[in-house]
């Protein structure tokens, strides 16, 4: 079970960002975000969060609600209880026991040729 | 848990609203709808409208502000825009251009 990581930049649980978010550091999202947000850090959406945006983040772990694309360079983490819909990239998705989860899963996986033959 | 901090690489270019006090030391763009505080850092960076209950400028804001209670402006800061608010304090050192109406 992932913990709440304290991240220099927080958005509260009363409150509502509508556009984009960009930075380099980690975030955590206790409120709302609708848009779009692009971070060179770690990207936690706690319980309460909810996140109506395309995310292009390092990594991100979703406790609350995600609807939107996820593109991780490093990895995505639904944890139990978490909701999202949307597709998702990257190179570790992991998705935890009583999670939800609606979307397609592109880990970039370099299969053999005969395996890759009817799955594009 | 209850404070918003927008930390100092982040750019949000939008609008922020809700009912808790906000923290910049980052930099939005847009505008700021908040019955709480805002408290702009000395990195902080505003280029947006701002409707708020107070506000503590230690930063930089560019846009008008109308607080229904408070406005500061600490020293070292620098605001551009109309302010307008019953209380308004401006620090010795502070720089501000535009217009004052504590009219409310």
């Amino acid at each position: 079970m992932a913990t709440v990581t304290a991240g220099t930049c927080i958005i509260g649980p009363n409150i509502a960002v509508r556009g984009t978010v960009s930075g380099e550091e980690d975030l955590l999202v206790e409120g709302r975000v609708e848009g779009g947000i692009s971070l060179a850090g770690h990207l936690t959406v706690a319980d309460q969060g909810i996140v109506e945006a395309n995310l292009e983040v390092e990594s991100v772990v979703v406790m609350g609600e995600v609807v939107g694309d996820i593109d991780a360079s490093q990895s995505v983490t639904i944890e139990p209880g978490a909701r999202v819909t949307g597709n998702i990239r990257a190179p570790r998705v992991i998705i935890r026991d009583g999670a939800y989860f609606d979307g397609s899963v592109d880990m970039e996986l370099s299969l053999p040729d005969h395996l890759l033959k009817g799955r594009r | 848990m209850a404070n918003t901090v927008i930390g100092s690489t982040i750019v949000i270019d939008g609008e922020i609203s809700g009912e808790e006090d906000l923290t910049v030391l980052g930099t939005v763009k847009g505008r700021i709808g908040l019955r709480e505080h805002i408290h702009v850092e000395p990195t902080g960076v505003i280029e947006a409208n701002i409707e708020t209950a107070t506000i503590t400028v230690e930063g930089t804001v560019t846009g008008d502000i109308h607080a229904t209670e408070r406005a500061e402006l600490k020293s070292n800061c620098r605001v551009v825009g109309d302010i307008r608010a019953p209380r308004i304090l401006i620090a010795d050192g502070a720089s501000f251009k535009g217009n004052v109406d504590m009219e409310g």
